[in-house]
């Protein structure tokens, strides 16, 4: 027994001891740290030669050029491309984020055929067969004209090719999504002739009078105002902002000029007022109606008539009109925010006014009034009978949101067949169910996206495309620019998936519809085809990666046609009902527009815009009575309710709430969509008459405690 | 220690006057280092972001409110007079946190740091990060991690290098041709990417460099307080929490007082005394 | 064979009713054990920190059990060193009590690092200027220290002891045990200070950091000042937790009261040390760095005055005060009034110097920041007192812990 106890507590000892001295133990916990250092589950980036290779980004009409840093041919990161004649140097955080795209959740891996309500992936042969075919029977019904095609912002010769093969097939019913390219047009043509457009020289600009216009926020060609704006301060020159929030770039500018939501035009022609009544401004050619205008706006637009509808003291637009006429080099800029969506066409015109009052057309440092004559050379199509026909059609409406009414109130399809291009309408659009329902009465809608974004899943076929990593294609610069800078985005991998250039799609499908429609785009690869339609500028694209179509103050001094504005058009108002007015508002972290942002961006936005899965609406704590800071509140217009956080902002003028864009995705991507609300599904388009411009810059609305 | 003029002293100044607060400059860093991101990552506390930008605003109400941006990388202190010990070097007990002292750099070796976040804890710029989850990409997305910052595993805390890497290669570049490196060889990721030229990086040592022509460092400890050591001599300019003595190398500038204010603080009337006092040799008031 | 390990003439309650108890705390100890596994396999995601509050309730859990283990070094200084020999009567449970905290402060330590298989590292790649460096190293020796003071009291188990070789080894170890002690109370000094300046040193932090003495800052010395105050408390605290639940009484009322008069005059001196610091760090340190003490205590949730009220007056003063008048510290309410509130007064400390220094905010746009832990912080917090009771119930069972227990019992038992 006792011995027995000995022995065994000996041995037991003895065998601790043991363990202890050997280097066993010392040897697990060696390995097992390095182990912790190498798991597995944790990625090594492969190494290898570091090349950079240029291209150009085409996620918004920006066009940066951008530098990619490659390892061994794999793309690692995106940068800003010194020098480039857009950006030089600068980047923003989607073009940055850009390789994230690539491996998007959501990314539309082959061709999709709708079976029900679900997608079933195709070959392209099939997708290409399956279309063409019933793109046939819509021709051979005798009704061309009712293929339709939306298309995004960016001009370009994919864009140019859709156009091509709408014209080929006999259908004038193209149609573009609200930009500000286009609404500088539109200006353009009512006041200085069709074919025009305008540019705003910021870069040498002494004053510049802002009506809203993001100029760090997206306007026009972000990186080039980032980099204007930026210079400013070296070249002490003014920024006067005019909106009705602290946006960042009010808060960047040297004054902030809070205005009632909406009433830009009326400021503006207000200080056209002051310009004539002090006889400060400069006699140019101006025709149309120039003294109806004088006597209309000095009575409809005094002072003091101006401080009771925006909210600017009379004392201030005079001082302002005054500053604005002494200023060496001033000039006026239109278009809130990003100046596409809920804009209007007298606010534009008013605002171009100003410019031409103040004598600053085609000034250095003004407003440029540009005739940029395409650089695109498309060879004559060859058209048929029906194509002749349909190129006798008359357009079926106006605009875009025009398109969308028409579709929903006619009981028989207006349109056969849609194609959609770079677009998301049914997330962009303003009112989106209404845009859902149109494109029901749509028998079959082709999308082109890359994403499976809202769109692409109202659609019934969608032939991916290649992102702008993958692809070749001319970008030309969006609206707002003094210069026309035209880039080449070339393609930096081989496509991850089974996509196409949307070009090279477009070619295979005129080739298999045949006749003349395949003649007029006789072409083997789109690659091909932009090489002989670039045609001057080719050499400079596939050279240096880019070509300067315009720059410097045009010649001469274009005429000013007054007659819209002698007319006195009414003020668009905000529609719906309640005590307060909800704004769009516009955050440069969160893309607004397509593609939807990066997993990166959504990781920047503040948790006073986005708190989990909820939205975070701006109001001034003035106005949010009953409510508390960072409470949960509901949001209610005659397009909608949500549920909302609220956050107080001294930075927002009383009465009016703000909700960012680029929020309430509803495709599957965990990282971006399924957070907040899309401010589209509860802002109601209001359609300027004669511009069919979607004019709602906001929307009345009430706000209380959840 | 950095006395030794050969050294580098790496640090920026940042303009608040010409930043954007468009986040550029997160992105760029977070795709530059392999940074992770989760479905949420609105819980701020627990997000990686080596560079994060704050959003400050002058606390008056409409329409007198004003706002201004600050970015906020590492800070890379250099510690109590100057001497490399900074508030997270000094208590790593692992010596996984390092000062190099011929770049000024605070260094942050993920695989020695076993996760014990005291330096977290020590930092007063919360510009230190933990590694909460294992880090995960989406399929596919693990093909742009870069090899020149490894990818962080579990467990480990995680913090802006000055782009530590992108100094290495420029070195060893010079270090081949035998010469010292340029000023613009070595740039940091947010630097480069800042649209608004808001980032302005380099060596502090060097008075050929544009960081250190605006700063202008007072070599000399800060009559007032000791512990602070190259104090800036631009009455423009201005650190976060300068009088801790933590001795940042990220340096700030603006032409509005209150934003200068808003860096430190200050009991009642202390501001009126200080705001124009700039080291030790300043002529200013 | 449970009867042949209970000590001589001992009375111990019938090993399934024994059995019963174990049971029930074993099953709070599982379940934090699971908690534990959690956090090692699934990562510290399981846990509410976040990037402000890198240090929570573990680190609180851990600081405080070290301070309240505080009593067996200083007990056995007292003992060994300053030779006050009727502290033998309670030597044996401090060391228990001690072996307890510190086993249970090095797994917590265990679970909190990110990185536990790297552990070592804070050993093998140890950076001299760190607190916690200093902290690890005594902390490891202090607890091979406990294990030996630990062993002969295991040693003289009955059976064991039958064993002649563990007989006189146990024997021997007592006679040398004095060293120990004395090494013992060294370490502690030492980690029990470091622990303090862990937050002292810390200069980006205004409501943490505190003046030096050469290159210790304040709280080290009041950190082992006060493990060494209130250390004793929590001894007899949970002799009188053991004593009604054992329905017995363990250690002579004379003891006690020797124990708690020496404790009570720590508090009482730690007490002025402790509101010197506080006013001075509120007058001068602080301010210097541009903050009112205010900025400490206002715009948040839940740190507010009460809190340094709490600590310093009704869970330091008072407690002080009860002990060292002779009158209060032999009324048994009194007594247990006065080391209960000290016990709590200490934790309280070192709640203040772990969370609220992660609480406060520095930059002058920056927000308080509060923190509720998850339950898997909870549940392992919880696990160190279940496997302490365990440890406690079967030393007690097992071993003569208490010399005076017989004699004190006699009457009890002649009654049986
Ligand atoms: N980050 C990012 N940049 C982009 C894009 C993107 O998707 N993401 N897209 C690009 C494209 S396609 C374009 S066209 C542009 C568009 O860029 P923006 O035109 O800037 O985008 P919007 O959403 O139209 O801008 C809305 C802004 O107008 C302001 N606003 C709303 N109502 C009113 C009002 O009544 N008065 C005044 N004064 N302001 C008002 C809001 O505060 C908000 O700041 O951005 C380009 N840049
Ligand atoms: N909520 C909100 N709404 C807005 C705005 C906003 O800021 N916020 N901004 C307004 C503005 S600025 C505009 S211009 C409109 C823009 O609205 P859209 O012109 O509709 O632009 P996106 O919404 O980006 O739609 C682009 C579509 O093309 C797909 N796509 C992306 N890359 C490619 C490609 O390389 N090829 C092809 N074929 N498809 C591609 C995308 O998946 C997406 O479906 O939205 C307006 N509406
Ligand atoms: S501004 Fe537009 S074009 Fe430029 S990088 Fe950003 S997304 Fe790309
Ligand atoms: S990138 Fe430049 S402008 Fe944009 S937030 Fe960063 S520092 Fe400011
Ligand atoms: S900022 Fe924080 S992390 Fe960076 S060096 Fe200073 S203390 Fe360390
Ligand atoms: S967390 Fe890592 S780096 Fe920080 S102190 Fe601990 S070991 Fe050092
Ligand atoms: S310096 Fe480099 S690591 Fe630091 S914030 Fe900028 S990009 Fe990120
Ligand atoms: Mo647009």
């Amino acid at each position: 027994m006792k011995i027995d106890r000995r022995s065994f507590l000996g041995l037991g000892l003895g065998a601790a001891a043991g363990i202890a001295v050997s280097p066993v133990g010392v040897k697990l916990t060696d390995d097992s740290s390095i182990w912790t250092q190498n798991w597995p589950w944790t990625p090594v980036p492969e190494d290898g030669e570091i090349s950079y290779e240029n291209s150009v980004c085409s996620l918004c009409p920006g066009s940066c050029g951008i530098s990619v840093r490659k390892i061994k041919n794999r793309p690692v990161k995106i940068e800003g491309l010194d020098e480039y004649p857009v950006n030089d140097g600068g980047i923003c955080l989607h073009g940055i984020a850009g390789l994230q795209y690539l491996y998007d959740p959501a990314r539309v891996k082959s061709p999709m055929r709708k079976n029900g309500d679900r997608f079933e992936p195709i070959s392209w042969d099939e997708a290409i067969s399956l279309v063409s075919g019933k793109l046939a029977d819509v021709r051979d019904s005798g009704a061309p004209h009712t293929l339709g095609l939306i298309s995004g912002g960016a001009g370009g010769s994919v864009t140019a090719l859709f156009k091509r093969f709408l014209d080929a097939f006999g259908s004038p019913n193209v149609y573009a999504m609200p930009s500000l390219e286009d609404n500088l047009s539109l200006t353009a043509a009512t006041l200085h002739g069709a074919g025009n457009t305008i540019g705003f020289d910021l870069e040498n600009a002494d004053l510049v009078l802002s009506f809203g216009a993001g100029l760090i926020e997206g306007w026009g060609s972000p990186m080039a105002c980032f980099k204007a704006n930026s210079a400013r301060r070296d070249r002490h020159a003014k920024l006067y902002q005019i909106e009705p929030r602290l946006s960042n770039t009010a808060a960047n500018a040297d004054r902030w000029i809070p205005i009632k939501p909406g009433t830009e035009a009326d400021l503006a022609l207000g200080l056209c007022a002051v310009l004539l009544k002090k006889n400060l401004f400069t006699p140019g050619e101006f025709f149309g109606g120039f003294n109806r205008f004088a006597a209309v706006v000095q009575k409809e637009y005094a002072p003091e008539k101006v401080e009771a509808v925006t909210g600017v003291k009379a004392a201030d637009i005079e001082k302002l009109a005054v500053a604005f006429a002494k200023a060496k080099m001033p000039v006026a800029v239109p278009g809130k925010g990003r100046g596409d969506h809920g804009q209007n066409l007298k606010e534009f015109a008013a605002v171009q006014t100003l410019n031409a009052l103040a004598g600053r057309l085609n000034k250095e440092g003004g407003a440029f009034v540009m005739n940029p004559d395409s650089y695109l050379a498309f060879p004559e199509a060859s058209m048929d009978d029906a194509a002749e026909a349909g190129a006798g059609q008359e357009k079926s409406v106006g605009s875009v949101n025009e398109l969308v009414d028409t579709l929903n109130a006619s009981a028989k399809p207006v349109l056969n067949a849609l194609f959609v291009y770079n677009a998301n309408p049914c997330y962009t659009l303003r009112d989106t169910k209404r845009v859902k329902e149109a494109f029901k009465k749509v028998p079959f809608v082709v999308s082109f996206s890359s994403f499976m974004d809202e769109t692409a899943m109202a659609s019934d076929v969608i032939l991916p495309a290649s992102t702008f990593l993958e692809r070749l294609e001319d970008v030309p610069t969006g609206g707002g620019l003094a210069k026309t800078v035209v880039g080449l985005t070339r393609p930096m991998v081989n496509p991850i998936f089974d996509t196409k250039n949307p070009g090279d799609a477009l070619i295979l499908l005129a080739q298999a519809m045949g006749g003349t429609i395949a003649e007029s785009c006789a072409w083997d690869t789109y690659d091909e085809c932009l090489e002989e339609v670039a045609g001057d500028i080719w050499d400079a694209l596939s050279e240096d990666g880019y070509a300067v179509v315009s720059e410097g103050a045009p010649m001469g001094t274009p005429g000013t046609d007054f007659s819209f504005l002698a007319s006195n058009p009414a003020s668009v108002q905000a529609g719906g009902n309640g005590d307060l007015l909800l704004v769009p508002i516009d955050n440069i972290r969160l893309a607004g527009t397509a593609p939807a942002s990066t997993p990166f961006a959504v990781k920047t936005v503040s948790d006073r815009v986005l708190s989990g899965t909820d939205i975070v609406v701006e109001i001034n704590p003035e106005t949010a009575k009953g409510l508390k800071d960072c409470g949960y509140a509901v949001l209610i217009t005659s397009q909608g309710k949500a549920r909302v956080k609220v956050n107080f902002n001294e930075g927002i003028m009383p009465g009016v709430i703000g909700m960012v864009k680029g929020l309430g995705h509803t495709f599957d991507n965990p990282y971006v969509a399924g957070k907040g609300v899309n401010v589209n599904d509860l802002i109601g388009p209001v359609i300027e008459p004669g511009s069919g411009m979607d004019a709602a810059f906001g929307i009345k609305a009430t706000l209380s405690k959840a | 220690m950095i006395q030794n003029t050969k050294a580098h002293k790496f640090g920026m100044v940042i303009d608040l006057d010409k930043c954007t607060g468009c986040g550029s400059c997160m992105v760029s860093c977070m795709a530059e280092n392999n940074v992770p991101f989760k479905e949420d990552e609105s819980r701020k506390k627990d997000s990686i972001t080596w560079m994060r930008v704050y959003k400050l605003t002058n606390g008056k109400s409409f329409p007198d409110t004003e706002v201004v941006y600050m970015p906020r990388p590492c800070q890379h202190c250099s510690g109590l007079g100057d001497h490399g010990h900074s508030p997270c070097v000094s208590v790593c007990p692992a010596t996984a946190t390092d000062y190099g002292y011929d770049t000024g750099i605070v260094s942050q070796i993920y695989t020695r740091c076993f996760g014990c976040r005291y330096c977290m804890g020590a930092c007063p710029y919360h510009a230190r990060y933990f590694n909460w989850w294992d880090p995960t990409w989406p399929e596919g997305m693990e093909s742009y991690l870069s090899p020149n910052v490894s990818p962080r595993m579990r467990g480990v805390v995680e913090k802006c290098s000055f782009c530590y890497h992108r100094y290495q290669l420029a070195r060893e570049k010079a270090y081949v041709e035998e010469r010292e490196i340029e000023e613009n060889e070595y740039q940091t990721a947010c630097t480069t990417a800042c649209p608004a030229d808001a980032i302005i990086f380099g060596d502090l040592n060097n008075p050929a460099h544009q960081v250190h022509q605006i700063v202008k460092p007072d070599p000399h400890p800060d009559p007032r307080n000791h512990k602070v050591v190259g104090k800036s001599r631009n009455p423009k300019v201005f650190r976060l929490l300068e009088r801790l003595g933590t001795n940042t190398k990220v340096y700030y500038m603006s032409e509005r007082e209150w934003v200068r204010k808003a860096g430190d603080s200050y009991l009642d009337g202390e501001w009126d005394e200080v705001k124009n006092h700039h080291g030790s040799s300043s002529s200013h008031g | 064979m449970d009867s042949a390990l209970i000590p001589e003439g001992a009375k111990r309650c019938p090993f399934p009713k024994f059995m019963l108890g174990m049971a029930i705390v074993g099953a709070v100890l599982l379940w934090g054990v699971y908690a534990m596994f959690l956090c090692w396999f699934k990562g510290l995601n399981q846990t509410n920190m976040d990037d402000y509050y890198g240090f929570a309730l573990w680190i609180w859990a851990d600081l405080a059990v070290i301070a309240v283990g505080g009593g067996a070094f200083f007990t056995g200084l007292l003992k060994y060193i300053f030779k006050i020999d009727e502290l033998k009567n309670i030597i044996n449970f401090a060391v228990i009590i001690g072996f307890i905290c510190y086993s249970s402060a090095l797994l917590i330590l265990a679970i909190d690092i990110g990185q536990p298989l790297r552990g070592w590292f804070i050993f093998w790649h140890a950076n001299v200027h760190s607190m916690l460096t200093e902290v690890a190293f005594c902390l490891s020796c202090y607890f091979a220290v406990l294990t030996i003071e630990f062993i002969p009291n295991i040693l003289e188990n009955r059976q064991l002891n039958k064993v002649s070789f563990f007989h006189h080894l146990a024997h021997n170890m007592h006679g040398v045990m004095a060293v120990f002690a004395a090494t013992g109370a060294f370490l502690s000094f030492f980690h029990q200070g470091s622990l303090g300046g862990v937050a002292g040193v810390m200069f980006g932090r205004p409501f943490a950091f505190r003046e030096h003495i050469l290159i210790w800052p304040w709280t080290f010395f009041l950190f082992t000042w006060s493990a060494a105050a209130f250390g004793p408390c929590f001894t007899l605290l949970v002799t009188k937790i053991t004593e009604a639940i054992t329905g017995k009484k363990l250690v002579s009322d004379k003891t006690v009261n020797l124990l708690a008069k020496i404790s009570g005059w720590m508090i009482t001196t730690y007490m002025i040390a402790k509101i010197i610091d506080t006013v001075y760090w509120a007058q001068v340190t602080a301010p210097s760095m541009g903050f009112t003490l205010d900025h400490f205590y206002s715009n948040n949730a839940f740190y507010g005055y009460w809190i340094l009220f709490a600590e310093i007056i009704v869970g330091g003063v008072v407690p002080g005060l009860l002990l060292i008048f002779k009158k209060t510290r032999e009324n048994p309410i009194a007594l247990l009034t006065a080391i209960t509130l000290g016990v709590i007064g200490v934790c309280l400390n070192r709640w203040v110097m772990v969370l609220q220094i992660m609480a406060v905010p520095v930059m002058p746009f920056d927000t308080w920041a509060l923190y509720i832990p998850s339950w898997q912080e909870v549940a392992t917090t919880i696990l160190p007192v279940a496997y302490g009771i365990m440890l406690i119930a079967v030393s007690y069972r097992y071993l003569p812990v208490f010399p005076q227990e017989l004699e004190l019992n006699k009457p009890a038992q002649a009654t049986e």
